[in-house]
């Protein structure tokens, strides 16, 4: 409990150091932000005006205090580009992400666990020596080159699936497969080698001995066990789906969060990049606290400390 | 299960580490290394892919003098093997192939850049954390910790943002996680050093801290440094290719093999090799990079070796 209570102060404090550091990195940009409101016949005055009426002359730490008070009372502003409300932004896009981030997710342990079963299983056999070329593939290439293979073979050649847009189940397939593809891989790898190491085990050699079916030993004992670490750390693959959800939702037009703060970045949008780089934060830091929670749940020697 | 059954091949295993122990004596670590590197044939491949890719990059530009801005509204989208343009052209002319070899370059560019900051910070915060421990780790730690934390396009989309685009972000926001990767390694590596008798009688020899660190500890850590960091060489290219592919990395005109993959995706379906030429020279570059990687694990740590020969033979 001690631990629990521990991770998740440092979790508070993680999170409020990185908003100060998002904070200033997006505020390192100088005085490219009238960019993207102003022409670029724009007088100096008119920008130093500009400047001024968005707050931006304050010492930081004043903006940094401003701005965090605004966000908590629900003020997040609007786009500079094109006037958007934050806030509306927030909600459309971030429920055409939550839809792709947990298709993917749930893909993740849906293909990996079952694949890292069989692997383990038929031990030394073509499956596993296929399921394991598969995985060692899965994280060696870059997921934007699959997403565009994926664009050629699926849409432009054999037509299946549409190439990009939003938010239709033929539409989610291609992009929620791609941005899973390393979770799988990854999640192969280690219930393949949970499984093993939960089957060299003397329980293991024990329960056969005993004459239990072989089903249950795999199904109920041995499954069970090597779950445990994968699932504990769950939370790590949101992390993981967050930073290639900024590549993938560019390639597929997915409007989602991330596509939102690639293009606000690129735009020099500042209080959209500002505000979805936050958000985005945030959800990574609680999946790892969730991955830290878990892990402490499932082991009991850091329970007791 | 008699005793006599295991001894036999145990004894082999003990007799050969013996030999290579006393090769290294004699030989000194790097030169037993090397003669190890020579039956190496991952390595020996990748070093080959590797040596070609480099080559294309460096030499290609100069051969074919090309110049790789060239723009030419004639000859967009003509297919390889056209005449005069071996690889053909993208959707504003430019000969395909000269492109390629200039963005192997700026990818070669950035993981040098990216490799050389992560190794010399990953050392360096390892080492001073790991050796001095108190606050002073868990400072270190924490800001190794707290980068590592979050993934790597993020922090570099954030860093971008902040820089404004171009190679020099990508640069820092890779360098800087990877640096997070080798200190915790290194760290670990040096609290297992600290605790052996050389270091020991070192300290009790009155050697200086600083001279303990760089002449005993630093020699000992290079090793697992270089093998980790070749892993890492891989990751800075794929991290840059999907950074300039949306649009943060280089900046046009340069080009850049993952901005050349974005550039030929309006195009998948007539002209699909402007798209999946600069994919597959990254996917070439990745993997020569990670058979060197995995040949130095190999060679420069047999630990893992025997291990890896363990598991396999059960």
């Amino acid at each position: 409990m001690k631990q629990l209570a521990a991770r998740t102060l440092y979790t508070a404090v993680v999170l409020i150091l990185s908003s100060v550091a998002v904070f200033y990195a997006i505020r390192l940009s100088g005085g490219d932000v009238t960019a993207a409101r102003l022409p670029a016949s724009a007088s100096a005055e008119q920008r130093e005006a500009f400047k001024e009426q968005l707050g931006l002359n304050d010492p930081i730490y004043e903006q940094y205090f401003n701005y965090i008070g605004r966000v908590l009372s629900g003020d997040l502003g609007t786009s500079l580009t094109n006037n958007a409300q934050i806030s509306d932004l927030l909600f459309t896009h971030g429920r055409n992400s939550l839809i792709l981030g947990a298709a993917a997710f749930i893909l993740v342990f849906a293909i990996g666990i079952p694949l890292g079963m069989l692997a383990s299983l038929r031990r030394n056999s073509w499956w596993d020596g296929g399921i394991m070329t598969f995985s060692v593939a899965g994280m060696a290439v870059p997921n934007f080159w699959l997403a565009l293979l994926a664009v050629w073979l699926f849409a432009s050649v054999l037509g299946w699936f549409p190439s990009a847009g939003c938010c239709s189940p033929r539409q989610l397939f291609l992009p929620a497969v791609v941005l899973a593809m390393e979770g799988i891989a990854l999640t192969v790898r280690m219930t393949r080698s949970a499984m093993l190491e939960n089957l060299n085990l003397d329980f293991v050699r024990t329960l056969r001995a005993g004459g239990l079916a072989e089903g249950s030993v795999i199904g109920r004992h041995v499954f069970r066990n090597a779950l445990v670490p994968i699932v504990s750390l769950a939370g790590l693959r949101i992390g993981q789906i967050v930073g290639y959800a900024l590549v993938v939702e560019t390639i597929f037009g997915w409007p989602g969060l991330g596509q939102v703060l690639v293009n606000a970045v690129l735009r020099r949008d500042y209080p959209v990049a500002q505000f979805f780089s936050l958000v985005l934060v945030t959800i990574v830091l609680l999946g790892n606290w969730l991955a830290d929670v878990g892990y402490t749940v499932v082991n009991p020697r850091l329970r007791k400390a | 299960m008699t005793s006599d059954q295991e001894t036999g091949p145990r004894l082999e295993a003990w007799n050969e580490r013996l030999a290579e122990y006393e090769a290294a004596r004699h030989m000194g670590a790097f030169r037993s290394a090397l003669r190890r590197m020579r039956y190496n044939k991952l390595l020996l491949i990748g070093v080959a892919l590797a040596v070609l890719v480099l080559a294309a990059g460096i030499l290609g530009p100069v051969i074919s003098g090309v110049d790789h801005t060239l723009q030419s509204f004639r000859d967009t989208h003509l297919p390889p093997g056209s005449p005069g343009h071996l690889l053909g052209t993208d959707h504003l002319g430019r000969d395909i192939a000269v492109r390629l070899f200039i963005g192997i370059r700026v990818s070669l560019l950035v993981a040098a850049g990216v490799t050389a900051l992560s190794l010399i910070m990953g050392l360096l915060l390892g080492m001073f954390g790991g050796y001095l421990g108190g606050w002073r780790d868990r400072t270190i730690r924490g800001v190794v910790d707290f980068v590592w934390g979050f993934p790597l396009i993020l922090v570099a989309v954030l860093l971008a943002g902040g820089l404004g685009g171009g190679l020099f972000p990508v640069i820092l926001a890779v360098g800087l996680v990877n640096t997070a990767a080798i200190a915790r390694v290194v760290r670990g590596e040096v609290l297992a050093l600290s605790e052996r008798e050389f270091i020991e009688a070192a300290r009790a020899g009155g050697l200086s801290t600083p001279r303990i660190m760089f002449k005993h500890l630093f020699p000992n850590i290079l090793a697992p440094a270089l093998v980790l960091a070749s892993y890492y060489v891989a990751v800075a290219i794929i991290a840059e290719a999907a950074l300039s592919f949306i649009g943060l990395g280089a900046q046009p005109p340069t080009p850049s093999l993952g901005g050349m993959v974005s550039d030929g995706r309006n195009f998948l379906q007539q002209n699909h090799w402007e798209s999946t030429l600069p994919g597959l020279t990254i996917m070439l570059l990745v993997l020569a990079v990670s058979l060197i990687g995995d040949g130095l694990r190999d060679v420069f740590d047999p630990r893992l070796r025997h291990e890896a020969k363990g598991v396999e033979a059960e």
